[in-house]
């Protein structure tokens, strides 16, 4: 296989997997790359348990791709690796891929696309919700694993009746992330929901600035109301203490502009996301530009697979926050264009195929 | 109307009168201020003065009596449905003439449960006259008109007369 017909994919999340699979099947052959040791991304990693807006399974998605690369011999998965060097000219790439373990291996590929994905954002950074400090405050990422195994418990093993979901943590915030992460409100709705189906006797409260639940993802949070009786706060929480036996939460309703001290069970945080090592590291290594809050800028704003560095790609929540379902797309979209280039590159006007 | 005009300047001024000795008092709605006529504390005898008592604005508790009382209600069935949006209180005609009539505001305090602020505005409701234009914009079929109804059904039977 000569170098053209390889393209060299940077993370093994949804945007990376999608992209993996389709340049696969269209025949060209992929080197995949991992920083964990796990290929699957965040909702693998933090072990999503279902997905909105349709709380479909996450391995209903996630495990096709997932076995699609490890089980089709044109996609080589180097997991635990970074690429640590990169260099050539458009079309004709060498990279170097270093393993944990000390390995390394040097690739020619034609393309690269950068899937480096995103981080949640880390609540003990803003301490007003007391997170790491008081039980039973748990952010939406810890929340999935916890409805994966059905058992919704506080610190000291009983069931919550009171649960409070805070919004925009992290998020739309000049002393954290002042981006709003687009996903939260309707994964938070989402979670609200599968709470009410396993407590039908908690008290849900939602407090939060704005609802941002985009194009059909609407139906979460007026489903969440009409069916679910979930109950929405308009305002923010200021301090969250814990008594000893429950979270004393203070906070204002801003639509009767009152403070409010009331004590819940558990509050669940809507974490933010925020872009991680691995999108700087890949920054770093392929020379691409970071925009002024650190994701990878492409060279126009509303086209993002284009990086501003030729052949190479970006998909995925490295460029802006996004949904799953988006970032599928972007992956999907990467992979075409690295599939253009290399076939505009070759002498051959159709891949070689089987 | 004259009578009525007397009636409130009368509320008015007793208002005025309560905890007239506190400083920056115009920061306390009345409804706040309790004075007992006599009160004593281990013994000792703090009328007046000393006995008044500010009431904190602070809400403690969510408490859904009410709200429960007013989904089964039938024109309250579809008050869970309410976002807040205010699109009845913008074409209420009668909001327009009393801003203590506020239908958005009154779905939210009994939806939260705010039972001093239900105590303070609950014989607003029967301000409404019924017109109907609320029900007619509300986007998300919360039936506002209907609901006010059963609003002075569910506090009337909450005061027990």
């Amino acid at each position: 296989m000569s170098s053209i017909d390889s393209v060299l994919i940077v993370g093994g999340g949804p945007a990376g997997l999608r992209a993996a699979v389709d340049l696969a099947e269209m025949g060209f052959s992929v080197v995949l790359v991992e920083r964990r040791a796990e290929l699957g991304g965040a909702p693998i990693r933090w072990k999503y348990h279902t997905l909105a807006p349709d709380m479909r399974p996450t391995e209903e998605v996630m495990s096709p791709l997932i076995d699609a690369c490890k089980s089709n011999q044109r996609v080589r998965v180097y997991t635990s690796s970074v690429v640590s060097s990169f260099s050539g000219s458009l079309g004709e790439f060498s990279v170097e891929v270093k393993g944990a373990d000390g390995s390394s291996s040097t690739h020619r590929v034609g393309a690269i696309i950068v899937a480096t994905g995103f981080e949640h954002f880390d609540a003990r950074v803003d301490p007003r919700y007391a997170y790491g400090r008081a039980p039973d405050v748990i952010g939406i990422n810890e929340l999935e694993g916890m409805l994966r195994t059905g058992k919704i418990t506080r610190h000291d093993g009983s069931t919550p009746k009171r649960i409070g979901f805070v919004f925009c943590v992290g998020s739309r915030d000049r002393s954290t992330n002042p981006w709003c992460c687009t996903v939260c409100c309707g994964v938070s709705i989402k979670q609200a929901i599968e709470l009410r189906r396993l407590l039908p006797d908690s008290q849900i409260y939602m407090i939060y600035m704005d609802i941002r639940t985009w194009g059909l993802w609407e139906k979460l949070y007026w489903d969440s109301m009409e069916k679910y009786g979930i109950n929405y706060i308009r305002g923010r929480v200021g301090e969250v203490y814990f008594t000893g036996e429950k979270l004393l939460v203070k906070g204002e309703d801003t639509l009767v502009r009152g403070p409010i001290e009331v004590l819940f069970d558990m509050l669940v945080l809507a974490v933010g996301m925020e872009p991680g090592e691995g999108t700087r590291q890949a920054a770093r290594v392929f020379g691409l530009s970071l925009n002024e809050y650190g994701f990878l800028k492409p060279r126009q704003p509303n086209i993002h697979f284009d990086s501003g560095v030729d052949g190479v790609f970006l998909a995925g929540a490295c460029v802006a926050p996004m949904s799953i379902e988006e970032a599928l797309e972007e992956g999907s979209a990467a992979a075409m264009q690295a599939a253009k280039l290399l076939m505009r590159r070759s002498k051959q006007k159709v891949p070689p195929y089987g | 109307m004259v009578e009525e005009d007397r009636e409130s300047s009368k509320r008015e001024d007793e208002g005025r009168q309560k905890g007239k000795f506190i400083v920056e008092r115009d920061y306390i709605e009345p409804s706040r201020i309790v004075e007992p006529s006599s009160l004593t504390a281990e013994g000792v005898d703090i009328s007046g003065r000393w006995g008044t008592i500010v009431l904190p604005r602070t809400i403690h508790e969510f408490d859904t009596s009410i709200y429960e009382r007013v989904k089964r209600l039938p024109g309250g069935s579809h008050i869970a449905n309410c976002w807040q949006c205010g699109n009845c209180s913008a074409i209420c005609p009668v909001a327009h003439e009393h801003p203590e009539f506020n239908p958005r505001y009154l779905i939210h305090i009994v939806k939260m449960g705010y039972t001093s602020e239900i105590e303070r505005l609950k014989d607003s409701v029967y301000l409404c006259s019924g017109c109907g234009l609320c029900s007619s914009v509300c986007p998300r079929g919360v039936d506002p008109q209907h609901v006010m109804i059963a609003l002075s059904l569910a506090f009337h039977a909450k005061g027990g007369s």
